[in-house]
């Protein structure tokens, strides 16, 4: 992000290179199997770093178990069958990994229940910034020769801290299925089946083209000899790696596309799920620190005065880090509430007198600044002041959006052991070799010296790709000597997230006689990422610019689910829909014209119409609200219904329609889009983090809400697989249409219209 | 039994990292040593025993124990209510009375006015005596500490 620059205690010493574009932008995908095959496993691990099978060195990390083979860096076979896939992404909920496995199960022919799953370890082996590269690079997703010019943003800007990982081991972009899963482990699977096949080939002395494999089994039906896949996992381990190892086509499909029932939710619905707060409970002597940090970005401890916390409880230490506070004790609680006690004093930052209201006026000044012309340029075509002078009727509006939270379910936590040059790490993390960096750096020792075991995590929605908490943890633990188990309160994780940036977003808007969109002119205040968030090419509007204004932010920012698509996709839409109103249109005929000549994308909007029976009557004092956004490759177009009768609104509905190419998972699809529904109205009903005197306002539920069942819609979600071979993302595309159907349903209902999130604040 | 020693570890390459504002220094600038694992529960034991012998000790002993609630009731005069309503001043004052806190109705209509009495019976089991109060945590068993506890929150007001 672009004030990623602030963060205390996570920054890198010095700034490696950014990692070269010009090579990964050169690789086609089919170059890209070839150099993949050479290295095998290095389809994942690293194209370009290491030729060979790395199993031999990958081994120890992953296969242990007895008579387990690894067959390549993904993909292993144990002795009784199971074939397990080792992902290189984190479970946050989302439940990729099991959809990324089924990918790998459908490929080798395996019977789902006989596949497991099991995240990669935190190793360099299994990434490499060329990963990224080539995930993410031009010509790696076929068919889109444009892809680059998004994407590359989305990974030089969402990731902004690539060029600081030792490797980019991440879960975020919505990216796990449509890069690791396409490009990845399909290949890999593909890969492995047909080294199994040469294996078989070579020991039965028949021709592998004779040999066929189903449920995990090979079978030479012209000589009836038939063994699982098992018995020749070793063999295939010791195969040349096939240079282009043949996927399978979607009629081929077994188990991609088919709802498989995920494999990370029995464990959490016996219990048995261990999350980044469960780690390392069971070390001895484990003791826990509750910490608080300073609470002004750039402040730092100038004193405290612990003579309370000392007498108090189960405390065993006190410790003022310099950036932090920390007591450690016998229980978290007792550490909570001691540290409650301490007086800190802090020293004075730049930031100190920061307030929203400031902020907000110094974006006013910046956008005033920019005119109708100024600013950076970040799309240019036609002519849109000279369109909008020749217009019949210029519109114009400006919309302002908060700084807001993640509010992950599971607050930020660490448990830390530092002893004998070496440290273990239990976290919930979205960037597990980053947050080895910073366990690295705070318990001073190398990165190869700290082990990061794998939990699952409680919520991440980009609020865990730093690795501040892994540092201060480790910290604690070289401190005190003993295992420790940090946790932030509530109001801790509230007062010192990476937040979504605040905006205010500035449209003019020409219509012709006929009331066609003629003109477009938007400028507004933050950093995108990915760029394409402000860009609307796929509407029919000739004349189009699009501008940014520079202001600085005084809290700390990061990516926040689907990024700046969440300001911008409720700019662009509520824009739209009052361009709508003032042409005298309906928002759907409006925006069917607008969308003419990008059939996918008018293809969603049909699909959601349709879905709410758009048009239909309703009861008097409600609305439907309609809004389509892309994100991560998606399409996603929702219609809202809300019930104006009462006092506040009320969410009765939500129909969504989504194209994400080809949806691998309809249930997992499902379960995303509903999640970044919910989680997008939360924000859009309720949320705001306000500054004072440089600190957050908001500290717990209490005055940062989270959406209950009582205000939830019911959500119904149809998938249009409209590209099979471009693939979207799921974790992330849901949300941005969320917030503008919402209030264009206000709109609709009552002749209110929204131009300032949260919603709430207009109705108290 | 406590062992308190303060160890100040300024060295200068921390002054130096605290300075360039990176914070990257893996050691403390301060590090107060109470007690090693499994000596603990000593600190508990202490302040159960003091003995309360003038008011000016029952004062300071219930300034102690106020540490735990203090996590939501700030008592600082003028202070905003954040978790829980600021107590500054809240002996003598009517129950759900402040204006910056958003009180459970059972809290509003109590009719109760916070008192010595009124403190004590509360303070011993809330939702016994305000059913619907959204004060979760704060019960105070121990009679002494909640005399204590009272006595401070008197001294606390204008």
């Amino acid at each position: 992000m672009n004030d990623m620059s602030d963060t205390p205690a996570v920054e890198a010493k010095e700034t490696p290179a950014k990692p070269e574009r010009s090579r990964a932008a050169k690789w086609s995908r089919r170059g890209f199997i070839g150099a993949g095959v050479l290295a095998g496993g290095a389809l994942i691990v690293g194209v370009g770093i290491r030729s060979g099978n790395p199993v031999g060195k990958l081994k120890p990390l992953v296969a242990n178990g007895d008579g387990e083979a690894l067959i390549n860096a993904w993909v292993k076979i144990g002795a009784d069958n199971l074939v397990t896939a080792i992902v290189p992404h984190c479970e946050m909920g989302q439940g990729a990994n099991s959809t990324i496995a089924q990918m790998l199960a459908d490929e080798m022919d395996v019977d789902w229940d006989n596949v497991a799953v099991m995240d990669a370890p935190a190793d360099g082996n299994y990434v490499s910034q060329h990963t990224v590269r080539t995930f993410i690079g031009a010509g790696t997703i076929p068919d889109q020769p444009g892809q680059a010019s998004f994407m590359e943003p989305t990974y030089d800007g969402l990731f902004t801290q690539v060029g600081k990982l030792a490797g980019a081991y991440i879960t975020g972009g919505s990216s796990s299925v449509r890069t690791t899963g396409q490009n990845g482990i399909r290949v890999a699977g593909a890969a492995a089946r047909e080294m199994l096949v040469a294996a078989a080939a070579a020991e039965w002395d028949v021709p592998a083209g004779e040999i066929t494999t189903a449920s995990g089994t090979l079978t030479h039906a012209p000589s009836g000899k038939s063994a699982l896949y098992a018995e020749f996992a070793s063999a295939a381990a010791e195969q040349e790696l096939p240079r282009a190892p043949t996927t399978k086509t979607i009629d081929q499909f077994k188990l991609m596309g088919r709802p498989a029932p995920r494999k990370d939710i029995p464990l959490k619905v016996n219990g048995t799920a261990v999350f980044g707060i469960d780690g390392g409970s069971d070390l001895p002597g484990l003791r826990y620190a509750a910490v608080k940090a300073a609470p002004v970005v750039g402040a730092e401890v100038a004193s405290m005065d612990a003579s309370a916390a000392k007498e108090m409880p189960g405390v065993l230490q006190i410790l003022n880090m310099g950036d932090f506070v920390a007591v450690v004790a016998d229980s978290y609680w007792q550490a909570q509430q001691a540290l409650g006690t301490i007086e800190t004093a802090y020293t004075d930052s730049e930031n100190s007198d920061a307030s929203t209201d400031a902020m907000f006026a110094s974006f006013t000044q910046a956008l005033d600044d920019a005119g109708d012309t100024g600013g950076n340029d970040k799309a240019d075509y036609g002519d849109a002041t000279g369109a909008l002078k020749d217009a019949a009727k210029a519109v114009t509006a400006e919309y302002k959006v908060p700084y807001l939270a993640h509010a992950a379910m599971e607050p930020i936590n660490c448990t830390a052991w530092v002893r004998d040059g070496k440290c273990d790490i239990w976290t919930s993390t979205q960037v597990p070799l980053m947050a080895r960096d910073g366990a690295a750096e705070g318990a001073g020792i190398s990165a190869d010296d700290v082990t990061m075991h794998t939990v699952f995590l409680g919520g991440g929605f980009g609020r865990r790709l730093t690795p501040e908490y892994t540092n201060q943890a480790a910290r604690l633990a070289k401190a005190t000597g003993y295992p420790i188990k940090m946790i932030w309160s509530r109001e801790e994780d509230t007062a010192q997230d990476f937040y979504r940036p605040a905006d205010i977003s500035r449209f003019s808007g020409g219509l012709d006689e006929a009331g066609k969109c003629i003109s477009w002119n938007n400028v507004h205040c933050s950093d995108d990422e990915p760029g394409e968030a402000p860009l609307i090419e796929f509407y029919d509007i000739p004349n189009v610019l699009v501008r940014g204004a520079e202001v600085h932010n005084p809290l700390r920012l990061g990516a926040w689910r689907s990024v700046a698509h969440s300001q911008h996709g409720f700019f662009i839409e509520s824009f739209v829909d009052e361009l709508a109103h003032e042409a005298g249109r309906d928002p759907v005929e409006f925006r069917r014209e607008l969308l003419a000549k990008s059939p996918r994308h008018l293809a969603v909007l049909e699909g959601a119409a349709k879905m709410a029976n758009w048009g239909s009557a309703l009861p008097e004092g409600h609305g439907r609200g309609i809004a389509i956004a892309r994100s991560f490759n998606s399409i996603v177009a929702e219609v809202a219904e809300v019930d104006m009768t009462a006092d506040k609104p009320r969410i009765t509905k939500v129909h969504c329609c989504a194209d994400a190419g080809y949806v691998m998972n309809p249930n997992g699809f499902a379960a995303q889009m509903e999640s970044g529904i919910i989680y997008g109205l939360t924000a859009a009903m309720y949320d705001e983090i306000t500054i004072k005197d440089g600190r957050v306002e908001q500290s717990n539920f209490h005055d940062y809400r989270m959406m209950r069942m009582e205000d939830a819609p019911e959500i119904a979600v149809q998938i249009i697989n409209g590209a099979p071979d471009n693939l979207g993302g799921a974790g992330e595309p849901g949300l941005p249409p969320a917030a503008p159907a919402l209030t264009n349903a206000i709109f609709a209902a009552s002749g209110k219209r929204i131009r300032e999130l949260p919603v709430a604040k207009h109705f108290t | 039994m406590n062992k308190i020693s303060a160890i100040l570890a300024l060295s200068s390459t921390a002054l130096l990292l605290v300075s360039c504002g990176e914070s990257a220094s893996p050691d403390p600038v301060e590090q107060i040593v109470v007690a090693d694992p499994g000596e603990g529960a000593s600190a508990a034991a202490d302040t159960d025993d003091v003995t309360l012998a003038d008011a000016a000790g029952m004062m300071e002993e219930g300034r102690k124990a106020f540490a735990v609630c203090s996590s939501c009731h700030s008592v600082e005069k003028g202070e905003a209510s954040s978790i829980g309503p600021n107590l500054y001043g809240v002996v003598g004052r009517k129950a759900g009375s402040m204006d910056d806190f958003k009180y459970s109705e059972a809290m509003t209509g109590s009719g109760l006015t916070w008192d010595e009495g009124t403190l004590d019976t509360y303070l011993a089991n809330p939702s016994a005596m305000v059913p619907g109060t959204t004060m979760m945590a704060g019960a105070v068993r121990d009679e002494d500490k909640r005399a204590a506890i009272i006595v401070y929150l008197a001294s606390e007001s204008d």
